[in-house]
Protein backbone atom coordinates (compact mmCIF):
# COMPACT_ATOMS: atom_id res chain seq x y z
CA UNK A 1 0.00 0.00 0.00
CA UNK A 2 2.95 2.36 -0.90
CA UNK A 3 0.93 5.98 -0.75
CA UNK A 4 -1.07 5.43 1.50
CA UNK A 5 -2.47 9.00 2.85
CA UNK A 6 -2.76 7.84 6.64
CA UNK A 7 -1.50 8.93 10.15
CA UNK A 8 -1.37 8.24 13.77
CA UNK A 9 -4.06 6.77 15.95
CA UNK A 10 -2.46 10.32 18.37
CA UNK A 11 -3.02 12.85 15.56
CA UNK A 12 -6.69 11.07 15.35
CA UNK A 13 -7.56 10.96 18.72
CA UNK A 14 -6.30 14.90 18.76
CA UNK A 15 -8.15 16.31 15.41
CA UNK A 16 -9.95 14.21 13.83
CA UNK A 17 -13.69 15.22 14.21
CA UNK A 18 -15.05 13.19 10.65
CA UNK A 19 -14.64 9.41 11.37
CA UNK A 20 -16.00 6.82 9.04
CA UNK A 21 -15.66 3.29 10.13
CA UNK A 22 -16.28 0.89 6.93
CA UNK A 23 -17.05 -2.76 6.95
CA UNK A 24 -15.85 -3.27 10.30
CA UNK A 25 -17.24 -3.78 13.73
CA UNK A 26 -15.04 -2.32 16.48
CA UNK A 27 -17.38 -2.18 19.16
CA UNK A 28 -16.74 -5.96 19.62
CA UNK A 29 -13.36 -6.15 17.77
CA UNK A 30 -11.81 -3.34 18.60
CA UNK A 31 -13.81 -2.28 22.10
CA UNK A 32 -11.01 0.19 23.29
CA UNK A 33 -10.54 1.72 19.63
CA UNK A 34 -13.63 4.17 20.18
CA UNK A 35 -12.67 5.48 23.64
CA UNK A 36 -9.03 5.68 23.38
CA UNK A 37 -8.34 6.94 19.67
CA UNK A 38 -11.22 7.67 17.84
CA UNK A 39 -14.43 9.19 19.23
CA UNK A 40 -14.08 9.99 23.18
CA UNK A 41 -10.73 11.52 23.76
CA UNK A 42 -11.18 15.24 24.52
CA UNK A 43 -8.36 17.57 22.86
CA UNK A 44 -7.36 20.91 22.26
CA UNK A 45 -9.21 20.72 19.03
CA UNK A 46 -12.39 18.96 20.07
CA UNK A 47 -12.73 20.35 23.24
CA UNK A 48 -16.03 18.51 23.20
CA UNK A 49 -15.12 14.84 22.94
CA UNK A 50 -17.53 13.34 21.28
CA UNK A 51 -19.67 16.21 20.28
CA UNK A 52 -17.12 17.43 18.34
CA UNK A 53 -16.83 14.69 16.43
CA UNK A 54 -19.06 12.74 13.68
CA UNK A 55 -19.22 8.92 13.62
CA UNK A 56 -20.25 7.42 10.14
CA UNK A 57 -20.71 3.63 9.95
CA UNK A 58 -20.86 1.65 6.51
CA UNK A 59 -22.20 -2.20 6.93
CA UNK A 60 -24.07 -4.26 5.06
CA UNK A 61 -25.65 -4.96 8.70
CA UNK A 62 -26.86 -3.47 11.72
CA UNK A 63 -23.76 -4.81 14.50
CA UNK A 64 -23.18 -3.23 17.71
CA UNK A 65 -20.98 -0.75 16.28
CA UNK A 66 -24.46 0.74 15.22
CA UNK A 67 -25.23 2.36 18.45
CA UNK A 68 -22.09 4.14 18.38
CA UNK A 69 -22.69 5.93 15.05
CA UNK A 70 -24.14 9.15 14.06
CA UNK A 71 -25.04 7.99 10.79
CA UNK A 72 -25.30 4.01 9.51
CA UNK A 73 -25.18 3.44 5.75
CA UNK A 74 -26.40 0.05 5.10
CA UNK A 75 -24.75 -0.69 1.46
CA UNK A 76 -25.53 -3.41 -0.32
CA UNK A 77 -23.15 -6.96 0.21
CA UNK A 78 -21.22 -6.97 -2.40
CA UNK A 79 -21.50 -3.14 -3.48
CA UNK A 80 -18.49 -1.35 -1.50
CA UNK A 81 -16.24 -0.67 -4.94
CA UNK A 82 -19.18 0.53 -6.53
CA UNK A 83 -20.56 3.18 -3.10
CA UNK A 84 -16.56 4.07 -3.15
CA UNK A 85 -16.86 5.29 -7.03
CA UNK A 86 -19.70 6.86 -6.66
CA UNK A 87 -18.46 8.91 -3.81
CA UNK A 88 -15.10 9.37 -5.53
CA UNK A 89 -17.28 10.69 -8.68
CA UNK A 90 -19.94 12.69 -6.67
CA UNK A 91 -17.06 14.32 -4.72
CA UNK A 92 -15.83 15.91 -7.82
CA UNK A 93 -19.26 16.53 -8.83
CA UNK A 94 -19.51 13.78 -12.21
CA UNK A 95 -22.75 12.91 -12.97
CA UNK A 96 -24.00 9.48 -11.14
CA UNK A 97 -27.43 7.95 -12.88
CA UNK A 98 -30.08 7.06 -10.17
CA UNK A 99 -30.07 3.83 -11.02
CA UNK A 100 -26.19 3.24 -10.12
CA UNK A 101 -26.77 4.84 -7.06
CA UNK A 102 -29.64 2.52 -6.70
CA UNK A 103 -27.65 -0.73 -6.78
CA UNK A 104 -25.49 0.08 -3.70
CA UNK A 105 -28.72 0.22 -1.81
CA UNK A 106 -28.91 3.93 -0.71
CA UNK A 107 -30.32 7.33 -1.62
CA UNK A 108 -29.00 9.95 -3.33
CA UNK A 109 -29.88 12.38 -0.77
CA UNK A 110 -28.17 9.91 1.95
CA UNK A 111 -25.15 10.41 -0.46
CA UNK A 112 -25.01 14.08 -1.25
CA UNK A 113 -25.49 14.65 2.48
CA UNK A 114 -22.31 12.20 3.32
CA UNK A 115 -20.06 14.45 0.79
CA UNK A 116 -21.20 17.48 2.08
CA UNK A 117 -20.05 16.37 5.60
CA UNK A 118 -16.73 14.78 4.13
CA UNK A 119 -16.16 18.20 3.03
CA UNK A 120 -16.98 20.30 5.70
CA UNK A 121 -15.10 18.30 7.49
CA UNK A 122 -11.59 19.54 9.38
CA UNK A 123 -9.79 16.43 9.19
CA UNK A 124 -11.71 13.27 8.36
CA UNK A 125 -10.43 9.65 8.99
CA UNK A 126 -11.85 6.21 7.40
CA UNK A 127 -11.03 2.99 9.02
CA UNK A 128 -12.14 -0.11 6.97
CA UNK A 129 -12.19 -3.53 7.80
CA UNK A 130 -12.45 -7.06 6.76
CA UNK A 131 -16.22 -6.38 5.58
CA UNK A 132 -14.51 -4.06 2.91
CA UNK A 133 -11.04 -5.89 2.21
CA UNK A 134 -12.39 -9.78 2.35
CA UNK A 135 -15.33 -9.39 0.84
CA UNK A 136 -15.88 -9.31 -3.11
CA UNK A 137 -13.57 -6.98 -4.93
CA UNK A 138 -11.10 -8.41 -2.05
CA UNK A 139 -7.92 -5.43 -2.42
CA UNK A 140 -9.35 -3.43 -5.40
CA UNK A 141 -12.55 -2.23 -2.33
CA UNK A 142 -9.38 -1.46 -0.13
CA UNK A 143 -7.16 0.55 -3.13
CA UNK A 144 -10.41 2.25 -4.10
CA UNK A 145 -11.05 3.39 -0.31
CA UNK A 146 -7.34 4.53 -0.40
CA UNK A 147 -8.24 6.54 -3.54
CA UNK A 148 -11.28 8.57 -2.00
CA UNK A 149 -9.28 9.30 1.28
CA UNK A 150 -6.84 10.56 -0.89
CA UNK A 151 -9.04 12.34 -3.79
CA UNK A 152 -10.59 13.86 -0.56
CA UNK A 153 -7.31 16.11 0.27
CA UNK A 154 -8.37 17.94 -2.53
CA UNK A 155 -10.97 20.17 -0.38
CA UNK A 156 -9.93 19.13 2.95
CA UNK A 157 -7.63 16.87 5.18
CA UNK A 158 -8.21 12.94 5.12
CA UNK A 159 -6.85 9.69 5.66
CA UNK A 160 -7.45 6.02 5.68
CA UNK A 161 -6.10 3.38 8.11
CA UNK A 162 -6.51 -0.29 7.82
CA UNK A 163 -8.47 -2.02 11.03
CA UNK A 164 -6.09 -4.27 11.58
CA UNK A 165 -6.93 -7.18 13.59
CA UNK A 166 -4.05 -10.30 15.22
CA UNK A 167 -1.66 -8.39 17.31
CA UNK A 168 1.08 -8.00 15.45
CA UNK A 169 -0.16 -8.73 12.02
CA UNK A 170 0.77 -5.13 11.03
CA UNK A 171 4.46 -6.01 12.53
CA UNK A 172 4.54 -8.84 9.61
CA UNK A 173 4.07 -6.29 6.98
CA UNK A 174 6.31 -3.73 8.66
CA UNK A 175 9.12 -5.82 8.66
CA UNK A 176 8.62 -7.67 5.28
CA UNK A 177 8.68 -3.95 3.73
CA UNK A 178 11.92 -3.57 5.78
CA UNK A 179 13.54 -6.91 4.59
CA UNK A 180 12.38 -7.49 1.13
CA UNK A 181 10.35 -4.31 0.15
CA UNK A 182 6.99 -5.52 -0.02
CA UNK A 183 4.59 -6.12 2.37
CA UNK A 184 3.15 -9.71 1.89
CA UNK A 185 3.08 -12.27 -0.62
CA UNK A 186 6.82 -12.85 -1.38
CA UNK A 187 8.48 -15.35 -3.17
CA UNK A 188 12.62 -16.02 -3.20
CA UNK A 189 12.51 -18.82 -5.85
CA UNK A 190 14.90 -16.44 -8.12
CA UNK A 191 17.11 -15.81 -5.36
CA UNK A 192 15.92 -12.58 -4.76
CA UNK A 193 12.30 -11.12 -3.43
CA UNK A 194 9.50 -11.11 -6.03
CA UNK A 195 5.81 -9.91 -5.20
CA UNK A 196 2.49 -11.30 -6.39
CA UNK A 197 -0.76 -11.66 -4.75
CA UNK A 198 -2.76 -13.88 -6.02
CA UNK A 199 0.70 -16.22 -6.95
CA UNK A 200 2.20 -16.36 -3.54
CA UNK A 201 -0.51 -15.67 -1.60
CA UNK A 202 -0.69 -18.41 0.75
CA UNK A 203 -4.72 -19.64 0.39
CA UNK A 204 -4.19 -19.60 -3.34
CA UNK A 205 -0.66 -21.92 -2.71
CA UNK A 206 -2.05 -24.38 -0.75
CA UNK A 207 -5.27 -24.54 -2.41
CA UNK A 208 -3.49 -25.03 -6.02
CA UNK A 209 -1.10 -27.66 -4.50
CA UNK A 210 1.80 -25.31 -5.03
CA UNK A 211 3.92 -25.65 -1.88
CA UNK A 212 5.97 -29.09 -0.43
CA UNK A 213 6.29 -28.09 3.00
CA UNK A 214 4.64 -25.51 5.03
CA UNK A 215 6.32 -23.70 8.27
CA UNK A 216 3.54 -21.97 10.46
CA UNK A 217 4.06 -19.71 13.34
CA UNK A 218 1.75 -17.30 15.28
CA UNK A 219 -1.37 -18.53 13.11
CA UNK A 220 -3.88 -21.28 12.96
CA UNK A 221 -4.61 -21.70 9.49
CA UNK A 222 -6.08 -25.29 10.21
CA UNK A 223 -9.13 -23.13 11.76
CA UNK A 224 -9.56 -20.77 9.41
CA UNK A 225 -8.62 -21.36 5.78
CA UNK A 226 -10.61 -22.85 3.34
CA UNK A 227 -11.32 -26.93 3.48
CA UNK A 228 -9.00 -27.54 0.03
CA UNK A 229 -5.99 -25.27 1.85
CA UNK A 230 -6.37 -27.36 4.78
CA UNK A 231 -6.31 -30.58 3.12
CA UNK A 232 -2.89 -29.60 1.45
CA UNK A 233 -1.48 -28.93 4.64
CA UNK A 234 -2.09 -32.03 5.89
CA UNK A 235 -0.85 -33.71 2.65
CA UNK A 236 2.67 -32.19 3.34
CA UNK A 237 5.08 -31.61 6.03
CA UNK A 238 3.80 -29.18 8.02
CA UNK A 239 5.60 -27.28 11.50
CA UNK A 240 4.26 -25.15 13.84
CA UNK A 241 5.20 -22.77 16.46
CA UNK A 242 2.59 -22.02 19.03
CA UNK A 243 2.19 -21.79 22.43
CA UNK A 244 -1.17 -23.83 21.82
CA UNK A 245 -1.80 -26.64 20.53
CA UNK A 246 -3.95 -25.61 17.94
CA UNK A 247 -6.05 -27.22 15.04
CA UNK A 248 -3.19 -27.04 12.49
CA UNK A 249 -0.91 -28.93 14.98
CA UNK A 250 -2.60 -31.47 14.57
CA UNK A 251 -2.51 -31.82 11.22
CA UNK A 252 1.49 -30.93 11.55
CA UNK A 253 4.55 -33.34 11.34
CA UNK A 254 6.00 -31.26 13.63
CA UNK A 255 4.70 -29.16 16.46
CA UNK A 256 7.09 -26.84 18.65
CA UNK A 257 5.47 -25.20 21.88
CA UNK A 258 6.87 -21.89 22.65
CA UNK A 259 6.62 -19.04 25.15
CA UNK A 260 3.07 -16.76 24.35
CA UNK A 261 4.82 -13.25 23.01
CA UNK A 262 4.05 -10.36 24.98
CA UNK A 263 2.81 -12.07 27.81
CA UNK A 264 6.24 -14.63 28.23
CA UNK A 265 8.49 -13.45 25.64
CA UNK A 266 9.63 -9.81 25.32
CA UNK A 267 9.92 -8.18 21.96
CA UNK A 268 8.69 -5.75 19.70
CA UNK A 269 4.48 -5.49 18.76
CA UNK A 270 2.90 -2.63 16.06
CA UNK A 271 0.63 -1.15 16.67
CA UNK A 272 -2.53 -0.65 13.37
CA UNK A 273 -1.16 2.69 12.45
CA UNK A 274 2.84 1.39 12.32
CA UNK A 275 3.72 2.36 15.71
CA UNK A 276 6.21 -0.05 17.41
CA UNK A 277 5.92 -0.96 21.27
CA UNK A 278 7.56 -2.75 23.44
CA UNK A 279 5.95 -6.16 24.77
CA UNK A 280 6.36 -6.49 28.38
CA UNK A 281 6.02 -10.15 29.24
CA UNK A 282 4.46 -10.46 32.50
CA UNK A 283 4.64 -14.53 32.99
CA UNK A 284 7.70 -16.62 32.62
CA UNK A 285 7.05 -19.72 30.38
CA UNK A 286 9.36 -23.27 30.43
CA UNK A 287 8.76 -22.90 26.56
CA UNK A 288 11.68 -21.19 24.58
CA UNK A 289 10.59 -17.60 22.66
CA UNK A 290 9.22 -18.18 18.55
CA UNK A 291 12.66 -15.79 18.12
CA UNK A 292 14.90 -18.40 19.62
CA UNK A 293 13.02 -21.57 18.00
CA UNK A 294 13.49 -19.82 14.36
CA UNK A 295 17.22 -18.86 15.12
CA UNK A 296 17.71 -21.95 15.88
CA UNK A 297 15.76 -23.57 12.81
CA UNK A 298 17.42 -20.93 10.73
CA UNK A 299 21.22 -22.25 11.96
CA UNK A 300 20.36 -25.94 11.45
CA UNK A 301 19.19 -24.81 7.95
CA UNK A 302 22.56 -23.46 7.42
CA UNK A 303 24.49 -26.92 7.91
CA UNK A 304 22.43 -28.11 5.09
CA UNK A 305 24.34 -27.18 1.38
CA UNK A 306 22.59 -23.92 0.33
CA UNK A 307 20.11 -24.54 -2.84
CA UNK A 308 21.85 -21.71 -4.57
CA UNK A 309 24.63 -23.81 -4.85
CA UNK A 310 23.51 -27.10 -4.80
CA UNK A 311 20.96 -26.56 -7.56
CA UNK A 312 23.44 -25.81 -10.86
CA UNK A 313 25.28 -29.08 -8.96
CA UNK A 314 22.50 -31.26 -9.51
CA UNK A 315 21.86 -30.21 -12.99
CA UNK A 316 25.61 -30.78 -14.10
CA UNK A 317 25.42 -34.85 -12.71
CA UNK A 318 22.03 -35.29 -14.31
CA UNK A 319 23.67 -34.28 -17.62
CA UNK B 1 1.07 -15.28 47.16
CA UNK B 2 2.76 -12.60 45.79
CA UNK B 3 1.87 -10.46 43.29
CA UNK B 4 3.89 -8.40 41.35
CA UNK B 5 2.13 -5.41 39.25
CA UNK B 6 3.86 -4.89 35.64
CA UNK B 7 2.61 -1.45 34.90
CA UNK B 8 2.37 -0.40 30.96
CA UNK B 9 1.99 -3.91 29.69
CA UNK B 10 1.18 -4.00 26.36
CA UNK B 11 -1.72 -6.34 24.83
CA UNK B 12 -1.22 -7.92 21.77
CA UNK B 13 -4.81 -9.21 21.36
CA UNK B 14 -5.85 -6.92 18.24
CA UNK B 15 -4.29 -4.20 16.48
CA UNK B 16 -5.30 -1.71 18.58
CA UNK B 17 -2.06 -2.84 21.20
CA UNK B 18 -3.21 -1.01 23.77
CA UNK B 19 0.28 -0.24 25.86
CA UNK B 20 -1.62 1.04 29.09
CA UNK B 21 -2.29 -2.06 30.43
CA UNK B 22 -1.79 -3.18 34.40
CA UNK B 23 -1.20 -6.22 35.16
CA UNK B 24 -1.21 -8.29 38.43
CA UNK B 25 0.90 -11.53 38.02
CA UNK B 26 2.46 -13.83 40.62
CA UNK B 27 5.13 -15.15 37.69
CA UNK B 28 3.14 -18.41 36.76
CA UNK B 29 -0.66 -17.13 35.94
CA UNK B 30 -1.71 -13.56 35.25
CA UNK B 31 -4.73 -12.76 37.79
CA UNK B 32 -6.07 -9.20 36.77
CA UNK B 33 -5.37 -6.93 33.73
CA UNK B 34 -6.62 -3.53 34.48
CA UNK B 35 -7.72 -1.47 31.87
CA UNK B 36 -8.05 -4.11 28.96
CA UNK B 37 -11.13 -5.01 27.59
CA UNK B 38 -13.16 -7.99 27.46
CA UNK B 39 -11.39 -9.75 24.78
CA UNK B 40 -7.82 -8.56 26.27
CA UNK B 41 -8.51 -9.97 29.57
CA UNK B 42 -9.48 -12.93 28.22
CA UNK B 43 -6.50 -12.91 26.41
CA UNK B 44 -3.96 -12.09 29.36
CA UNK B 45 -6.05 -14.44 32.01
CA UNK B 46 -5.87 -17.24 29.51
CA UNK B 47 -2.47 -17.87 29.12
CA UNK B 48 -0.13 -19.59 32.28
CA UNK B 49 3.69 -20.78 33.09
CA UNK B 50 2.43 -24.20 33.34
CA UNK B 51 4.18 -26.78 31.28
CA UNK B 52 0.66 -27.52 29.68
CA UNK B 53 1.74 -29.22 26.28
CA UNK B 54 4.97 -31.25 25.81
CA UNK B 55 8.14 -29.15 24.47
CA UNK B 56 7.71 -30.68 20.92
CA UNK B 57 5.19 -33.54 19.27
CA UNK B 58 6.84 -35.07 15.65
CA UNK B 59 3.94 -37.37 13.90
CA UNK B 60 1.48 -37.08 17.00
CA UNK B 61 4.40 -38.42 19.25
CA UNK B 62 6.02 -35.84 22.19
CA UNK B 63 9.43 -35.18 21.17
CA UNK B 64 12.52 -33.12 22.81
CA UNK B 65 13.28 -30.16 21.08
CA UNK B 66 16.13 -30.38 19.52
CA UNK B 67 15.07 -33.24 17.38
CA UNK B 68 12.09 -30.79 16.52
CA UNK B 69 14.16 -28.62 15.10
CA UNK B 70 16.38 -31.35 13.57
CA UNK B 71 13.74 -32.47 11.93
CA UNK B 72 11.81 -29.11 10.98
CA UNK B 73 15.30 -28.14 9.23
CA UNK B 74 15.31 -31.35 7.34
CA UNK B 75 12.13 -30.81 6.00
CA UNK B 76 12.26 -27.37 5.08
CA UNK B 77 15.68 -28.11 2.98
CA UNK B 78 14.25 -31.16 0.93
CA UNK B 79 11.13 -29.05 -0.14
CA UNK B 80 11.49 -27.29 -3.73
CA UNK B 81 8.68 -24.71 -2.28
CA UNK B 82 8.56 -24.08 1.20
CA UNK B 83 6.00 -21.67 2.59
CA UNK B 84 6.48 -19.61 5.69
CA UNK B 85 3.17 -18.23 6.63
CA UNK B 86 1.43 -16.83 9.28
CA UNK B 87 3.59 -14.50 11.77
CA UNK B 88 0.77 -12.62 13.45
CA UNK B 89 0.99 -13.42 16.97
CA UNK B 90 4.85 -13.04 17.33
CA UNK B 91 7.10 -10.74 18.11
CA UNK B 92 8.69 -8.47 15.02
CA UNK B 93 12.25 -10.16 16.20
CA UNK B 94 10.57 -13.12 15.28
CA UNK B 95 9.00 -12.02 12.31
CA UNK B 96 12.70 -10.99 11.17
CA UNK B 97 13.99 -14.31 11.64
CA UNK B 98 11.25 -15.99 9.46
CA UNK B 99 11.72 -13.85 6.63
CA UNK B 100 15.53 -15.05 7.09
CA UNK B 101 14.42 -18.29 6.95
CA UNK B 102 12.53 -17.95 3.16
CA UNK B 103 15.53 -16.07 1.73
CA UNK B 104 17.87 -19.17 3.11
CA UNK B 105 14.96 -21.94 1.53
CA UNK B 106 14.40 -19.47 -1.33
CA UNK B 107 10.99 -19.94 -0.16
CA UNK B 108 7.52 -18.26 0.31
CA UNK B 109 7.29 -15.63 2.78
CA UNK B 110 3.14 -14.47 3.78
CA UNK B 111 1.11 -13.07 6.31
CA UNK B 112 -2.46 -12.85 6.99
CA UNK B 113 -2.72 -9.94 5.58
CA UNK B 114 -3.02 -11.66 2.29
CA UNK B 115 -6.09 -14.22 3.30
Amino acid sequence: MGGKVTCTLGEIKNRADFIIYWGGNPAECHPRHFTKYTLMQKSKFLPRGRKDRTMVLVDIRETKSVRAADIFLQVRPGKDFELLTILRALIKGQKVADEQIETTGLTRETLEDLVLRMKSAKFGAMFFGMGLSMTRGKHMNSAALLTLAAEMNAFTKFVAMPMRGHGNVTGADVVMRWQTGYPFGITYNRGYPRYNPGEFSTVDLLVRGDTDCAFIIGADPGATMPRPAIDHLARIPTIVLDPHVTHTSRLAKVHITTAPAGIAAPGTGYRMDEIPLPLRPAISSPYPSDEEVVRRINAAIDEHPDWRHAQPQMLTNQL
Amino acid sequence: MDLKIVENATCTFCGCVCDDIRLHTDGQRIHRADKACVLGKAWFLNHTGEKKYPAAIIDGQEASLDDAIRVAAEELCRADMPLVYGMSNTTCEAQKECVSMADRLGGVVDSHTSL
